[in-house]
């Protein structure tokens, strides 16, 4: 069984951890006075890009190279993001870091402001973790005091500033340009692009936006040098990763391991097999908007590599499990209700075809389905898929496209039958 | 400059200008809704979807630029970019797009306004299929929401393509309107507390792709392939914004801007379109009037001409400087030409003078405070123009008979001027007004002569920049109603003097006589957009949008 690491996730469950005291107890900020006192930005800059840190957001876009996007020197005005806008379903694992550490995020947020010479950070966070804001604006006016953040930061001359802003409650601005339309205060809507945020970002300034767990890591990658970074888990994306195993197994949670993982392993030895001993039916591997595997699909590696082979990717590795008393027509149903209610309604696939298809499915789900159905699932999302300005039109379209290839004979026995098949097996299974 | 392929047509390409654009101009035609030239572009309606060989799905041709590639890399060894409009990719994306567009659509063309000038009638018919897919209840939203007191909006029709709302945020500048809800339920919106009440709120009317937002006052009137049509030039201010004039049976229905960029854009405002409904209040004389005593006597055209030859007559007495001859900057320039002659004839003297009626302020898109629309062409013609807003009763007072073409000097006065006037004209020998409607001034007339609107006659006027235009006959005027110039010469030639003929191609050859800019040009040259006549301040220059 691979080892659990405890990396990013070092001081879950230490006590206080959320204090300052007790993260810079167990070393916290000296990977900041590092690169504060010895490190220019470039070495900084440099050391993150060759740690191949992946972005751990969804899309896993290079970080290091993503910060040198942005036009260089001080004299420019420039704004960091961190998206801590974490709502696609099935996926929890940053909540778990802003709750119980977050000065790690807020270290890694500074020493990117260093590595950038950006003139501060925006932090939005979900509205419904109102917990997490508050333990974060905590943390925030901590390091103020403890001169971690504000004017001339630890003697260097740095000047970085983080402000904390409550989002209001949109899947969709956790897309990164609908994220600082929100943050702007306007209707969170994905921008056209380009121009990209590296150019054209909050209130039109050069920004780099990035993901919680990507922050996270950046003191790791500078304590420990990019080296032993690149060490762990697979090439392709070295470095740990916070699967969030949620559905039917027996023990959900947070898992930290290395990327290389198999999705068996995490399935049936970390999180302890499938709740009531029953048969693994499906699995969603990276947070809801990915393509759904099958049970005999498991035997990948969790990285982008492994689970391409089977069609799929990792998304933001929040795992979802069904056992086989779930109605695949049902879960579909359950995830278009949300895309269709998600929709920002601005490209008119996305938001006419999301409401069709949650049609569609209900009407599978609830008997007045037709044999021409999952043809016309698969034709309406197919007339969705990469046809908006944002990647949220191909999130609905991938299960619905997905669900319907792998289990196409149970969304046909939905439509012969005139009612869900699943329904009696569903009631007895009483889990 | 980059050179690529659209379809079959090699086209060089300006680098950075989107491939809608370049497509428009070669006469490639690539369905849009959002995208309009004047507006910021967005990309969000998703109709413009193109094939571009090596991207790996379609793209929008709107928001999509060009760009150069290294020589070794040009596609087939010399195209920057290869862009297919039908090919299977490209139309199953459209086709994608129109069924989604019509999905939740009322389809209630019958009763829509748009239908005839619907573009997504059009382009249903083009790409889209015949049947619907959908075997559900359509989404409804309301049907009839007054957001402002020119715009009715039905938000079913809406297909969010967000144009009226990026025009009032980056043209008129008010932002009245956003879009609210989410998914399929999203709507336009206006703000908690607002209208849609800015002085351009109808240009959201004409670039409605479709008939979410219609005019109130054109609404229901007619179907629009009954609409008779014809290019003129609105005449409510010194701007003249190109317009078109779509009327129905003798009765004028709406204006519509027509696409100037040296004059007006695609825009125009409110006041002028609504002179539909202001025209309707006119008391509309139809035959020319001679009045003796409190008795108005009715006169067929034929024998008028005598008959104010004789009424004159009457006044021997009356010499050159007994006349105030007040002229309009509402006069078409052969009507000033007319009016030049005219006085020449019988008052020995060179035409009076035109008023500059000015209220309100200049914006910053098209209004001029200055409500004449001719008074460049006056200055042309070599007729001095008065001080702006100067009292008319100085020009009357004194006077022992007036000839008052176009103007009401006692119906736009107020208070102690209006009583001046009034004195003024009461104590006249003989006061002539012509106009296209009985105003409170030739109530105190001895002559009335009936003109034509401008939108019943041709003529040519000259806004403020310098350019002329022509208006054009939209309808037949309802009474036997002439401009000024044909009565000219009824009136000339009545007495005996020489006289073009009384048409309107007759006086603009005069008319080019006395104006330098129009030597040697012909009627065509004024056509669609004008012709510079002076040369224009430069500061005055508007925003250009070029054909929606």
């Amino acid at each position: 069984m691979t080892e659990v690491l405890k990396l990013l996730t070092r001081n879950v469950g230490k006590p206080n951890s959320t204090h300052v005291d007790a993260y810079m107890g167990s070393g916290g900020y000296e990977s900041l006075m590092t690169v504060l006192h010895k490190w220019t930005p470039e070495q900084t800059l440099n050391e993150v890009k060759a740690a191949n840190l992946k972005g751990r957001g969804g899309a896993g876009f290079p970080a290091g190279l993503k910060w040198s996007f942005l036009p260089k020197g001080k004299e420019v005005l420039k704004y960091l993001v961190c998206n801590a806008d974490e709502s696609e379903p099935g996926t929890f694992k940053d909540r778990l870091l802003i709750e119980n550490d977050p000065h790690s995020i807020l270290e890694g947020i500074i020493i990117a402001g260093w590595a950038t010479q950006a003139a501060g950070c925006f932090f939005y966070i979900r509205g419904e973790m109102p917990a997490g804001a508050r333990i974060f604006q905590k943390a925030v006016d901590q390091a103020y005091a403890k001169g971690f953040l504000g004017k001339n930061i630890l003697g260097s001359g740095f000047n970085f500033d983080v402000w904390v802003s409550r989002g209001a409650g949109a899947y969709i601005c956790g897309e990164e340009t609908a994220l600082m339309d929100s943050l702007e205060g306007k209707r969170g809507q994905p921008r056209l692009k380009p121009p990209f945020p590296a150019g054209y970002g909050v209130y039109g300034v050069p920004t780099n936006i990035n993901n919680v767990e990507s922050y996270a890591n950046v003191p790791l990658i500078i304590r420990n040098g990019a080296g032993w970074y690149t060490a762990i888990g697979s090439p392709s994306a070295p470095g740990t990763r916070l699967f969030g195993i949620s559905g039917h197994v027996k023990r959900p949670g947070v898992f930290e391991l290395p990327s290389g993982v198999t999705l068996r392993e995490l399935i049936y030895e970390h999180a302890g097999g499938i709740l009531g001993d029953r048969p693994l039916k499906a699995v969603i591997p990276g947070g809801s908007s990915v393509p759904v595997l099958r049970a005999d699909q498991i035997d990948v590696t969790m990285d982008p590599d492994g689970l391409k082979s089977v069609g799929t990717m990792v998304g933001s590795a929040g795992v979802i499990v069904m056992n086989d008393s779930v109605c695949m027509v049902k879960a579909l149903l359950n995830l278009m209700e949300f895309y269709a209610h998600e929709s920002c309604g601005q490209c008119t696939p996305c938001r006419e075809g999301t409401h069709w298809l949650e049609l569609i499915v209900r009407r599978l789900e609830e008997g007045g389905g037709r044999p021409s159905d999952c043809d016309l699932i698969l034709d309406v999302a197919g007339n969705i898929m990469g046809r908006t300005i944002c990647p949220l039109g191909d999130a609905a379209a991938m299960p619905a496209i997905s669900f319907v290839q792998q289990f196409r004979e149970e969304f046909e026995a939905h439509a012969r039958e005139g009612r869900c098949p699943m329904r009696d097996v569903r009631m007895t299974a009483a889990i | 400059m980059p050179l690529i392929r659209i379809d079959d047509q090699e086209i060089e390409a300006p680098q950075g200008e989107t491939i809608l654009r370049v497509a428009l101009k070669h006469g490639i035609a690539i369905p849009y809704y959002c995208y309009h030239p004047a507006l910021s572009i967005v990309g969000q309606c998703r109709m413009c979807l193109v094939e571009v060989k090596g991207a790996p799905k379609p793209l929008t041709a709107c928001s999509t630029t060009i760009g150069t590639l290294p020589p070794g890399k040009k596609i087939e060894g010399k195209y920057d970019m290869v862009v297919s409009t039908k090919s299977e990719t490209a139309r199953k994306a459209q086709r994608g797009v129109l069924e989604f567009l019509l999905l939740n659509h009322p389809l209630d063309c019958p009763i829509c306004d748009q239908a005839g000038e619907c573009q997504l009638q059009e382009y249903s018919y083009t790409f889209g299929d015949p049947a619907s897919r959908l075997e559900f209840e359509k989404v409804h939203a309301p049907k009839r929401v007054d957001i402002g007191p020119h715009v009715v909006f039905d938000v079913e029709r809406c297909i969010k393509c967000t144009r009226c709302i990026r025009f009032c945020q980056e043209i008129s500048k008010t932002g009245e309107l956003t879009l609210s809800e989410r998914g399929v339920y999203t709507r336009v919106d206006i703000f908690p507390g607002r209208e849609l009440d800015n002085p351009y709120s109808v240009c959201t009317v004409d670039i409605c792709p479709v008939g979410a937002l219609t005019s109130r006052e054109f609404r229901f009137k007619e179907r629009v392939w009954f609409l008779k049509s014809v290019n003129s030039v609105c005449q409510e201010c010194s701007r003249g914004c190109s317009v078109r004039v779509d009327a129905y049976k003798g009765e004028v229905l709406r204006l519509v801007p027509r696409d100037n960029p040296q004059v007006n854009g695609p825009w125009m405002c409110d006041y002028g379109r609504l002179v539909t409904e202001r025209m309707k209040g006119l008391d509309l004389a139809g035959r020319p009037l001679l009045r003796s005593g409190a008795v108005w006597q009715g006169y067929e055209w034929k024998e008028f001409g005598a008959a104010l030859v004789e009424k004159m007559a009457g006044f021997p007495a009356l010499k050159s400087d007994s006349w105030a001859v007040v002229l309009s900057g509402r006069l078409s320039l052969e009507e000033m030409a007319g009016a030049q002659a005219v006085s020449q004839a019988f008052f020995e003297r060179s035409a009076g003078s035109v008023p500059d009626v000015a209220w309100g302020e200049d914006d910053e898109l098209l209004i001029r405070k200055e409500r004449r629309p001719n008074l460049m062409g006056a200055r042309l013609m070599g007729i001095p123009v008065g001080e702006q807003n100067a009292p008319l009763s100085g020009l009357l007072t004194g006077k022992k008979a007036a000839l008052i073409l176009r103007e009401d000097p006692v119906g736009d006065a107020q208070g102690a001027e209006k009583a001046a006037v009034e004195t003024a004209l009461a104590s006249m020998d003989l006061v002539i007004v012509a106009d296209s409607a009985f105003t409170d001034t030739a109530r105190l007339a001895h002559v009335f002569i009936p003109l034509a609107g401008w939108h019943e006659m041709e003529g040519v006027t000259v806004n403020f920049l310098g350019v002329a235009q022509k208006t054009a006959r939209a309808v037949v005027p309802p009474r036997d109603r002439r401009p000024f110039y044909e009565v000219a010469s009824l009136w000339l030639t009545a007495a005996g003097h020489e006289a073009p003929e009384p048409t309107f191609p007759g006086w603009h050859a005069k008319v080019k006589e006395s104006v330098p800019g129009l030597a040697g040009t012909s009627i065509k040259d004024l056509l669609p957009n004008g012709l510079q006549v002076l040369d224009a301040p430069a500061k005055d220059k508007v925003k250009k949008g070029e054909g929606a």
